[in-house]
C-alpha cells in the first residue's frame, strides 16, 4: 500500500506491506534509527514517537495506520526539544541512552500539553517509557528544570 | 586537581543524544538476518530437525541445524536442556521473511521430565540435566574457618532457616544482538557486549582463527547489568554464519527471545543454622549456598562461592562452615546480575542480623554494632582481605546521616493517621575489582591526548571519569582528552566492564600510562630545551626557556627528538571493598497488600569520588534494581519448566510512578583504595545495600499494620502474601 507521512517536517511517500509495523517502517524504510525497539509487547516505550502531537508506541501501530499523519521523533529540533536534551545532559538523565528517545518524546508531549507539570504529573507522563539505568529521578529533575 | 571530584556532566551524552548507534541501528550492504528456532520444551531429546521447507522459501539463504556440527553446536549431547534453547538457525534476506521461515523448521522432540526446583534437583532420583555427571550437583566447595559445629553447640540460641532469593531477568533496555561480516580474511563483529576482548578470544578459539583475524567492536550498548558478560553460543554462531556465507549476518533478539536466551540473575538459596549469644553476638553459621545454576554451569558456582565467602561481611563471627553448591536445572543458565553474589550475601547476613534482633529483643542497629569489626584492613575468615574502612564508625555515622531513627519516628507518627509505612536498614561491605586492565595514552601533534581503554562502559560514564583523571594527571584542559573504548583494534586487551571495576582498573591503567607518557615527554622537552625542565599546565620550563607540550609532541612526530609518543600500561587490579549503609522506606496499602517504595537513603564509603554526578546516577539506578527485586520482579516457571513470565507483559520492570526518591550521601572522609585512582567502585554497591534494606522495610510495614512479628525469608514479596500476612494467614 502507498502511504504518505511527514516525519520531522519531511514528507515521505512509500509503498509498504500492510503488515509492516510503524516502528519498522521508520527504522528500516526511512532509516530513522533513534526510534528504538526494546520489547515486543508494547511495554517498554523505547519506540515512542509523536503522531499528530500525541505520544504513541510505534510498535503498536501499522505503518498504514500512519498514512497522512505528522510524526515527530527525537531527531526533531526545536527550542523545546533542544532544551530538553540540554537538561537531560546537565542532570545526568541518561546512562545507556537506549530509552532516551522515548523519554524525550514523552517529556516533550507532556510539556506541550502541560507546561508546568507537578512531579506526580511528570512521573505519570513518562511512565509509558521504561528506563533500567537511572531510577528515573534525574529524568524527572531534567523535565522539571525545563518546565520552570 | 582540577577535574577529579567535580560533578561534570558526561562527555558521552553529546554522542548519545544526537548520534547514538546501537547494534540494531548498524546496517551493512548486503546484510542478512539470522534467527533461531528455540525449543518449546524445557528438557527433550532432539530426534530430527528438518529445515527443508524453510530453505525452499523465497528469500531464505541458509539454515544451520544440529547436523551442521561445530562451531554451531546445536543441541549438544542430542538434547535441549531449557525452554528456549536454540536448535537451529535460519538466515534470510529480511526480518519478516526470517520470522516466517523460522515457523517452517520442523523439529521432532522426545520430551523428558524436567527438573525446575534446585533443591529437588539435588535429591536422588531427580531427572538429570547432564547424564554424564550422574548428578545435578555440578560443583560443591566448602568454605570454613574455626569450628562452626562447636560454636553452634555453645551458643545461647540456635536458629535454623532457609532464605530464598528468586531468579530475575537482568533486562537491559537493549536486547542482545550481534552483527558479523567476513571479508575472506578478517571477521568484523559488532556485538552488544560488556566484554569485547573476551568475545574476540572466544570467537577466534571457536572458529580456529588467530586473534588478528577477529575485530570486535562494541557499538553503543543499551545496558547490560551483567547479562552481556557471557559469550553466548549465538554470538559464535552468527560469526560462523557470516564466515560460511561471506555475507554480513545480523541477529537481534526480540525481548521475548531475550527472555529465552539471556543469563538470569540471583537465584541463590541459603540453608543455614546460626548460633548467637543472648547479648546478640553472632557466634557461628553453618550451611550451604545453593545456586539454581540452570542448564549449564556458566556462572552458578562462582555466584554461590561469592555469596558464601562474602557472607560474614564485616561482622566478627569467625566460626563458619559454608558450602557453595551449584545445581543444574532445566532453566536458562544463571549469570551475573548487578552485584553477582554480593546482594545475595548481604541480604542473607542482614536477614540473620535482623533475626538476632527479633530473638534477643535488641534494636537491629545495636545488634550490628555489637557484631561489627571496628576497622580494616581486615582478613575475613574465609580468605578475603578487606583493604580499608572504619566499619563501626561509618555504620554509626550512616545511621545518623540517613536519619534512620527519624524515619522510624515518622512511620510511627503516620500510623496514627492510618498510613502504614515501613523502614528497613542494611549494612554492607562488598568486593569489587579484579583482573587486569590495559590503557594506551597517545599524544597528538597539537598536545591533545587520546586514551584507549579495554574497559567497555555502556552507560556508567567511565569515559568521562577517565578523562577527568587523565586531564588532571597531564594538567591539560579536559577538552584536550578523548577517551575511546569498545574496539579490539584500538587496545590489545582488556576485561571489559563488570564488577564495579571499570574506573578503578581502567582508570588506574590510564593514570599510570599518562604518568609514563608525561615522563617521556619531559625527557624530550629537556633535550629540546637543553636542560632540566619543570612541567605545569601544559608547558615545560627550563630557566627562561619554555616549550608547550604540543610543541614537544610535534617535535617527536617530526623526528626532531627521539621519544615515544604513546604509552601502554597493563595494570593488575586487586580487589577493593566499598561499604556503607542503605535505608529504604516503603508504604503499604493494607487493603491490597501492595507496597510502594517511597525513599532510598544511603551513606557509602566508596573511596575517592571522581565524579559525584555519576556516582549519584549509579546509586539511583542501582538502588531501584535492588528494591525492584524485592517488590516487583519474579521469574515464574511451571513444574514442567515452562516460563510463565516470558516478556515485559508478564515480568514487571518498575515505571517512574513506582520508583522512590533517592537521597544518597557519601562518606565525608572516604578511605582510599590502594589503586592510583583511590576509587573502590559504586556500580553495584547500591543494589547490594538496597535489596537487604527493602525486605526489612516491607517486614517492618507488615508488623506496623498487624502489631505481630512476621518474618520474611524469600524474595520477591508478592502483594497476595502480604495481604494474607495482614489478614492473619500463614
Amino acid at each position: 500500500m502507498r502511504i504518505r507521512v511527514k516525519v520531522n517536517g519531511v514528507l515521505y511517500e512509500r509503498d509498504v506491506e500492510p503488515r509492516k509495523l510503524l516502528v519498522h517502517f521508520l527504522r528500516d524504510d526511512l532509516g530513522i534509527k533513534s526510534v528504538r525497539i526494546g520489547c515486543d509487547t508494547g511495554n517498554c516505550g523505547a519506540c515512542t514517537v509523536l503522531l499528530n502531537g500525541r505520544p504513541v508506541k510505534s510498535c503498536n501501530l501499522l505503518a498504514v495506520q500512519a498514512d497522512g499523519a505528522e510524526i515527530i521523533t527525537a531527531d526533531y529540533s526545536d527550542e523545546l526539544m533542544e532544551r530538553l536534551k540540554r537538561a537531560f545532559h546537565e542532570r545526568h538523565a541518561l546512562q545507556c541512552g537506549f530509552c532516551t528517545s522515548g523519554m524525550l518524546l514523552a517529556s516533550y508531549a507532556l510539556l506541550k500539553r502541560n507546561p508546568k507539570p507537578t512531579e506526580e504529573e511528570i512521573r505519570e507522563g513518562i511512565s509509558g517509557v521504561l528506563c533500567r539505568c537511572t531510577g528515573y529521578q534525574n529524568i524527572i529533575e531534567a523535565v522539571k528544570s525545563v518546565a520552570l | 586537581m582540577r577535574y577529579v571530584g567535580k560533578p561534570l556532566p558526561r562527555l558521552e551524552d553529546y554522542h548519545l543524544l544526537y548520534q547514538a548507534r546501537y547494534l540494531d541501528d548498524i546496517e551493512l550492504p548486503g546484510m542478512l538476518y539470522a534467527g533461531f528456532v528455540r525449543s518449546p520444551y524445557a528438557h527433550a531429546r532432539v530426534k530430527r530437525v528438518d529445515a527443508s521447507e524453510a530453505l525452499a522459501m523465497p528469500g531464505v539463504v541458509a539454515a544451520f541445524t544440529p547436523q551442521s556440527g561445530k562451531p554451531f553446536d546445536f543441541a549438544p549431547g542430542g538434547k535441549v536442556r531449557y525452554q528456549g534453547e536454540a536448535v537451529a538457525m535460519v538466515v534470510a534476506v529480511d526480518r519478516y521473511t526470517l520470522y516466517d521461515a523460522l515457523e517452517k523448521v520442523y523439529v521432532d522432540y522426545e520430551p523428558l521430565p524436567a527438573v525446575v526446583d534446585p533443591l529437588k534437583a539435588m535429591e536422588p532420583g531427580a531427572p538429570l540435566v547432564d547424564e554424564s555427571l550422574g548428578t545435578n550437583v555440578s560443583r560443591r566447595e566448602k568454605y570454613a574457618s574455626g569450628d562452626a559445629e562447636r560454636a553452634l553447640s555453645s551458643s545461647d540460641r540456635v536458629v535454623e532457616e532457609t532464605l530464598t532469593i528468586n531468579r530475575v531477568v537482568p533486562s537491559p533496555m537493549e536486547p542482545h544482538g550481534v552483527l558479523a561480516a567476513y571479508d575472506g580474511r578478517t571477521l568484523l563483529v559488532y556485538d552488544s557486549t560488556q566484554k569485547p576482548h573476551i568475545v574476540r578470544r572466544e570467537i577466534a578459539k571457536s572458529l580456529d582463527v588467530p586473534l588478528t583475524a577477529v575485530r570486535v567492536v562494541q557499538p553503543d550498548v543499551g545496558g547490560g547489568f551483567g547479562s552481556k558478560i557471557q559469550v553466548y553460543p549465538e554470538e559464535v554462531r552468527v560469526a560462523a554464519a557470516a564466515m560460511a556465507l561471506r555475507r554480513p549476518v545480523k541477529w537481534v533478539a526480540t525481548r521475548s527471545e531475550d527472555f529465552k536466551m539471556t543469563t538470569y540473575g540471583r537465584g541463590l538459596i541459603l540453608r543455614y543454622k546460626a548460633g548467637f549469644t543472648k547479648d546478640g553476638v553472632l557466634k557461628a553459621i553453618k550451611g550451604e549456598v545453593v545456586a539454581d545454576a540452570g542448564a549449564y554451569d556458566w556462572f552458578g558456582f562462582d555466584l554461590a562461592s561469592t555469596a558464601a565467602t562474602m557472607l560474614p561481611a564485616a561482622y566478627k563471627v569467625r566460626d563458619l562452615d559454608i558450602d557453595a553448591v551449584s545445581v543444574l536445572t532445566n532453566k536458562p543458565p544463571l549469570g551475573p546480575y548487578r552485584g553477582a553474589g554480593r546482594p545475595e550475601a548481604t541480604l542473607f547476613i542482614e536477614r540473620i542480623m535482623d533475626l538476632i534482633a527479633d530473638e534477643t529483643g535488641l534494636d537491629p542497629v545495636e545488634v550490628r554494632r555489637r557484631n561489627l569489626v571496628e576497622a580494616g584492613p581486615y582478613d575475613n575468615p574465609l580468605g578475603l582481605h578487606y583493604d580499608s574502612g572504619e566499619y563501626l564508625a561509618t555504620f554509626n555515622r550512616g545511621i545518623e546521616a540517613t536519619g534512620y531513627y527519624d524515619l522510624i519516628r515518622t512511620a510511627e507518627a503516620e500510623k496514627t493517621s492510618g498510613r502504614i509505612l515501613g523502614v528497613g536498614m542494611s549494612f554492607y561491605v562488598e568486593i569489587t575489582t579484579y583482573g587486569h586492565e590495559v590503557a594506551i595514552v597517545r599524544a597528538e601533534r597539537d598536545g591533545s591526548f587520546t586514551v584507549a581503554v579495554g574497559i567497555a562502559p555502556h552507560g556508567q560514564g567511565d569515559a568521562t571519569g577517565i578523562a577527568q583523571l587523565v586531564a588532571d594527571e597531564l594538567q591539560v584542559p579536559i577538552e584536550r582528552v578523548r577517551v575511546i573504548w569498545g574496539d579490539t583494534d584500538v587496545v590489545p586487551d582488556g576485561m571489559g566492564t563488570d564488577g564495579s571495576r571499570s574506573l578503578t582498573a581502567g582508570g588506574s591503567a590510564a593514570v599510570l600510562a599518562a604518568r609514563r607518557l608525561l615522563a617521556e615527554l619531559k625527557r624530550a622537552a629537556e633535550e629540546l630545551l637543553g636542560g632540566p625542565a619543570e612541567y605545569s599546565d601544559g608547558v615545560f620550563r627550563s630557566g627562561d626557556r619554555a616549550i608547550s607540550i604540543g610543541e614537544v609532541v610535534e617535535a617527536i612526530y617530526r623526528g626532531k627528538v627521539k621519544a615515544q609518543p604513546e604509552a601502554v600500561e597493563v595494570y593488575r587490579a586487586k580487589p577493593t571493598f566499598p561499604y556503607g549503609v542503605g535505608v529504604v522506606m516503603v508504604e503499604l496499602d493494607p487493603e491490597t497488600g501492595l507496597v510502594k517504595p517511597l525513599l532510598y537513603r544511603s551513606y557509602d564509603d566508596i573511596g575517592v569520588v571522581v565524579n559525584p554526578l555519576l556516582v549519584e546516577g549509579q546509586i539511583h539506578g542501582g538502588a531501584l534494581q535492588g528494591i525492584s527485586q524485592v517488590l516487583y520482579e519474579e521469574v515464574v516457571y511451571d513444574q514442567d519448566g515452562n516460563l510463565a513470565t516470558p516478556n515485559f507483559a508478564f515480568y514487571h520492570i518498575p515505571k517512574a510512578v513506582e520508583a522512590p526518591r533517592y537521597e544518597p550521601k557519601l562518606a565525608e572522609t572516604p578511605h582510599r583504595s590502594d589503586h592510583p585512582t583511590g576509587t573502590k567502585g559504586v556500580g553495584e554497591a547500591p543494589t547490594v545495600a538496597a535489596a537487604a534494606a527493602a525486605i526489612k522495610a516491607v517486614e517492618d510495614a507488615i508488623r506496623r499494620a498487624t502489631g505481630r512479628r512476621v518474618r520474611l525469608t524469600s524474595t520477591p514479596i508478592r502483594p497476595e502474601e502480604i495481604y494474607k500476612l495482614i489478614r492473619g494467614g500463614s
